[in-house]
């Protein structure tokens, strides 16, 4: 979840007012936010943001709008947006891709902004927006990177190709000398960050203006003379690139609003494309790209429960921003400039929802009659429980990772059977328990001060490879059980699972265990019930416990519960 | 008089009855009167005077001179002094070794008694170097020990009080404290306590007797007094009923499985049918068929366990396969856009560890009944550093209910039912929630009576791309319950990891609340 930090003058001056806490607490919910805190000596306030699929909420200018949306019912108008048939004056302003950058960074589109000038809150408040933009939605600068630079140091039109790495050198932001692109991959620090993104490439990604001066190298690092921003400037061109247009045009959308928001003006670029797009090979940027979406009124009531009117629906949306109409049965709405995320007739049910308010919605029962039924592992388990609490064993619940260490080698098995992680965290969090009798002899090895005897149980699930399987692994539902006393052996052993199996109405019979390194060897047996290996008992080796650093005799069996069951 | 007088022990009865208010007692009284042995009066003295009922009047410390076996043997013999004196008297002069030997004495007690012998002028030693009696009459000091070790061999011991100047001069010699085998008496200090009836005491006494209580009540029930009908002929005492217990460990199921078990119970009531699968999954049904798009920051790396061995599973069940791949591109025929990307056919079939509840709520949708209400209490696993709000893996509880008509107020009304039913909601708030797939999404936030405001789960009504595709087409409410926190509270921990400790004691006398 997106976690913006935001300060207080900034964010209440778009809302248009000062609020408590305790009013930001309720209203944030229809922005889907919380306050994560209030940071009163700084005056900066912690908004957590819970709408993965709604970048234009990450940022104060955006949470403010929404705010403000809601509580007015107005929505917002937004001049600068070019359309297909409707385009806004770029004076000249242009931004050209070239076809090099094609198959490695396929886009670079841009726009301009001025009329204000920035001091160190507007312009840490403005990379912020810029980094969450394209660390959370543009997933780590893959898919967008945005650069910000100095627009009256830019002779247009701006160039985007990509180049020879070697070859191609510039001041980066941040030093002091001139790399080649492939030396800031390695020496910078933003080089080593984002370096991997294109470095596989023969060519990497280049932003240059007509005068040949750099811009920067997207997706790493901008220039040191265009691409440093300061305190005192006013006049910005934004640069956002990456491979899926339609994520470039709502990533510079959502800025565009957010600064026109915070009194810029904001100036369309013209972009010409070196392939086809859906919107041409040519386009002026901010560009409406977004689709109109409807949704039947008859779905709303199905999916809402209340019989809200068509107007009731209009102006639900209004409060969320989005600009609707009615017709014969339908409700048609007008995407937000800064969204894109209606997929599907539903987006605008929630939205409507949101808009009406929750609180309008009163808590029904579902009518429908249904049975309740316990799965039939857990009435078989339920079973099994029973008779072993009767038998004097305390139940015991593990968790089901665990390490080589404990599930295998303490065991002193080969492990062939277990499922390991390929991305572990750690290595004692590794391998799935593939028998539930580790567990139990790590609890008597941690519990030597516990009275004895340790009669202690656990039905749960364990997992081993099997060929047959689509998986290629199988979950069981096991039965391990473990007793140790000073005075405990085989008979003991079997006459619990003689008197487990009686009551659970299981014939059996035992054969011989030939060569199990857990248990000593001879005073071990399978259980076989239906023809099937059930289980296995027996004492325990010594050498287990010494591994484990236990020092008591000890018993344990394990029941695969699923061939019991049938 | 708070002294329940039928608690008392018998021992206790017994002494009771036989003392009366203002006469000393002691422990010397009890133990020849009622023929107690010494631990029997000792019990009873303790415990009537932890109870009040006893109180001392006096402690006086005496020395006392007990006779020992030696002195035993020369009360009946004589002393070397005294045989030495006869000896000589009877069989004339001897020298000082044939003495010894005749006698069978040492040759230094002999050496000593002829010293004491002749200081006092009844003996010397002659020209030939022999002792020889020149009195008839033994020392007086000799006399006095002769008289007191009679004396002792009766009374066993000499108080130190009783002797006279003369007897306590003649007896010092006689003495040790330590190492006294080889003397005739052994000095003992001793202190004798005097104690009197106190005025519960006394209270305590007339009850006893009020009640007609002997202390000689009926101890342990036996199978013999069963049988003989022996316990007809008389009471049975009372036992004191707030003892100190013994501890016992019984057989007895988890604490945290009883709380699980139980919110099953509750949920089985509700009318939910319990779902169950494998811990193995595969992004198609980890993510995939909840329309979670494949580039989606949960899918990541750092959020998912990946299963080393094997790395995909061999197929994905068709339709399933083609009708979600289809909707993550294009919508297929639900109604969406869909995500507009290209789907990963290898990449859906790359396995994983479950990393959420919901995903085998996708799985039943593929087998569910219309209408039809399903739950889990799922074990999960996900990537996170282990600490005391995560664990390496834990259970989630969720579920489903599919109907014809079922809408927001239904999920609504579900959220309100568990808040009062399975977590003892006092208020409940809806506040719109995000989930990739669900729309519209509610969270439920409950004021609990303990824990206070907290969000107890995520709901919302499953998106027509995730119901779709897996072959429903009526309405889907879909809802997890965070119910660690109230299992936490329930047992009386703060620390996840504690749910799963190995730690028998730990567990042994865990309990809910």
């Amino acid at each position: 979840m997106p976690k913006i930090e935001v300060p207080e003058n900034i964010f209440f001056s778009l809302v248009g007012k000062r609020m408590t806490d305790s009013e930001l607490v309720d209203i944030f919910p229809v922005a889907k936010a919380e306050l994560d805190g209030h940071d009163e000596a700084n005056h900066v306030i912690k908004i957590e943001l819970n709408d993965t699929n709604r970048p234009d909420l990450w940022s104060a200018a955006g949470v403010a709008r929404a705010l403000k949306c809601y509580e007015s019912g107005e929505i917002p108008y937004y001049d600068f947006f070019s359309t297909k048939d409707d385009e806004r004056d770029s004076e000249g302003r242009m931004v050209i891709d070239d076809e090099s950058a094609i198959g490695i960074r396929d886009y670079s589109i841009g726009f301009a902004a001025r009329g204000k000038t920035v001091d160190d809150e507007l312009l840490v408040n403005l990379i912020q927006s810029q980094e969450k933009l394209c660390t959370n939605f543009g997933r780590k600068r893959k898919t967008i990177a945005m650069g910000i630079y100095r627009s009256e140091l830019i002779k247009y039109p701006v160039h985007y190709a990509a180049v020879d790495p070697d070859k191609t050198r510039f001041v980066p932001l941040g030093m002091d000398k001139e790399l080649s692109l492939r030396e800031i991959c390695s020496e910078h620090p933003k080089g080593r960050e984002y370096g991997h993104i294109v470095s596989s490439f023969p060519r990497f990604p280049y932003l240059y203006d007509d005068n040949g001066d750099t811009l920067s190298f997207p997706p790493v690092i901008n220039s040191a003379r265009i691409g440093a921003v300061e305190v005192g400037d006013s006049d910005f061109f934004i640069e956002v690139s990456g491979p899926i247009l339609d994520d470039l045009l709502l990533a510079v959308s959502i800025l565009a609003c957010d600064m026109a928001d915070m009194g810029f003006e904001i100036l369309p670029v013209k972009v010409r494309f070196a392939k086809d797009t859906p919107y041409g090979r040519e386009i002026t940027v901010p560009y409406y790209f977004q689709k109109p979406m409807a949704t039947p009124l008859e779905l709303v009531h199905k999916k809402l429960g209340l019989d809200l009117t068509a107007d009731e629906c209009i102006e639900a949306l209004k409060k969320m921003g989005v600009y609707a109409i009615a017709d014969d049965g339908m409700i048609y709405a007008d995407v937000p400039e800064y969204r894109n995320d209606y997929l599907h007739a539903v987006d605008i049910v929630e939205d409507i929802m949101i808009g009406h308010g929750l609180a309008s919605f009163e808590p029904v029962m579902p009518e429908d009659f249904t049975i309740g039924r316990l799965s039939p592992v857990e009435e078989f388990s339920r079973k099994v429980k029973g008779i072993l609490i009767g038998l004097g064993f305390q139940e015991m619940m593990y968790n089901y990772l665990g390490s080589k260490r404990e599930y295998i080698d303490n065991m002193h098995v080969s492990g062939d059977d277990a499922v390991f992680i390929a991305n572990p965290m750690s290595e004692n969090y590794e391998v799935i328990r593939p028998s539930v009798l580790p567990c139990l002899l790590e609890s008597e090895s941690v519990s030597g001060h516990a009275v004895y005897p340790h009669s202690i149980f656990e039905i749960g699930k364990v997992t081993v490879k099997d060929a047959e399987d689509n998986s290629g692994t199988k979950t069981k539902n096991s039965l391990g059980l473990f007793s140790s006393d000073a005075a405990i052996g085989y008979n003991d052993a079997a006459s619990y699972i003689n008197t487990l199996m009686y009551f659970l109405r299981k014939e059996y019979t035992l054969s011989e265990v030939k060569d199990d390194p857990r248990f000593i060897p001879g005073r071990a047996a399978y259980i076989v019930y239906n023809g099937k290996i059930a289980g296995i008992f027996g004492e325990t080796h010594p050498q287990v416990l010494e591994s484990w650093g236990c020092s008591m005799p000890s018993i344990m069996a394990e029941l695969d519960l699923d061939i019991l069951m049938n | 008089m708070d002294i329940d007088v039928k608690n008392l022990h018998p021992l206790e009865v017994k002494l009771l009855r036989h003392v009366s208010q203002g006469e000393d007692i002691t422990p010397e009284r009890i133990i020849n009167e009622l023929g107690y042995k010494v631990g029997q009066c000792n019990q009873a003295f303790s415990w009537l005077m932890a109870k009040g009922l006893l109180e001392e009047v006096s402690r006086t410390k005496r020395t006392l001179y007990e006779i020992t076996e030696t002195g035993e043997t020369q009360a009946a013999e004589g002393m070397p002094v005294e045989r030495i004196f006869n000896f000589l008297s009877e069989k004339g002069p001897h020298a000082m070794p044939d003495i010894a030997v005749s006698l069978n004495l040492e040759k230094s007690d002999v050496g000593s008694a002829f010293g004491l012998l002749s200081s006092k002028g009844v003996a010397k030693l002659n020209d030939e170097r022999k002792a020889e009696i020149i009195s008839n009459e033994l020392p007086e000091e000799v006399v006095l020990q002769h008289e007191l070790l009679q004396k002792a061999l009766k009374a066993h011991s000499l108080d130190e009080a009783s002797l006279s100047d003369a007897e306590k001069k003649a007896i010092s010699s006689l003495a040790k404290k330590r190492g006294a085998a080889s003397s005739p008496f052994r000095i003992v200090e001793r202190e004798d306590a005097v104690y009197k009836l106190t005025e519960s005491g006394k209270e305590a006494k007339e009850a006893v007797l009020a009640a007609n209580i002997t202390g000689e009540e009926f101890g342990i029930l036996t199978p013999q007094m069963i049988q003989t009908g022996a316990w007809k002929n008389g009471t049975f005492r009372p036992y004191g009923i707030n003892a100190p217990t013994s501890r016992l460990i019984p057989g007895r199921s988890n604490a945290y499985s009883a709380y699980l078990q139980w919110v099953k119970d509750k949920l089985i009531a509700l009318g939910f049918e319990e779902f169950d699968g494998p811990l193995v999954e595969n992004e198609f049904w980890n993510g995939d068929a909840l329309f979670m798009p494949q580039f989606h920051s949960a899918r990541d790396i750092h959020d998912v366990y990946y299963v080393k061995e094997p790395r995909h599973a061999k197929e994905i069940e068709e339709p399933w396969l083609s009708q979600v791949a289809a909707t993550h591109e294009n919508g297929w025929n639900t109604g969406s856009r869909g995500w507009g990307y290209t789907f990963d056919h290898e990449f859906t079939r790359r396995q994983v560890l479950r990393s959420q509840g919901t995903v085998l709520s996708a799985h039943q949708l593929t087998k569910a009944k219309v209408p039809g209400k399903y739950f889990g209490v799922v074990r999960c696993f996900r990537y996170d550093q282990v600490d005391a709000t995560h664990g390496a893996d834990f259970y989630q509880t969720e579920g489903i209910v599919l109907g014809n008509d079922v809408n927001l107020r239904n999920l609504l009304g579900l959220l309100k039912m568990f808040a009062e039913e399975i977590a003892g909601a006092e208020e409940v708030k809806y506040v719109p929630g995000y989930f990739p797939f669900t729309e519209p999404s509610i969270e439920v936030h409950i004021k609990h009576p303990v824990l206070g405001w907290f969000e107890l789960g995520g709901s919302g009504i499953f998106r027509p791309e995730v119901t779709e595709p897996l072959g429903i087409d009526v309405p889907v409410l879909a809802w997890g319950l965070g119910i660690d926190r109230m299992a936490l509270m329930h047992l009386g921990l703060n620390d996840l990891r504690e749910l799963f400790t190995p730690d028998i004691e730990s567990v042994r006398t865990r309990r809910g609340n």
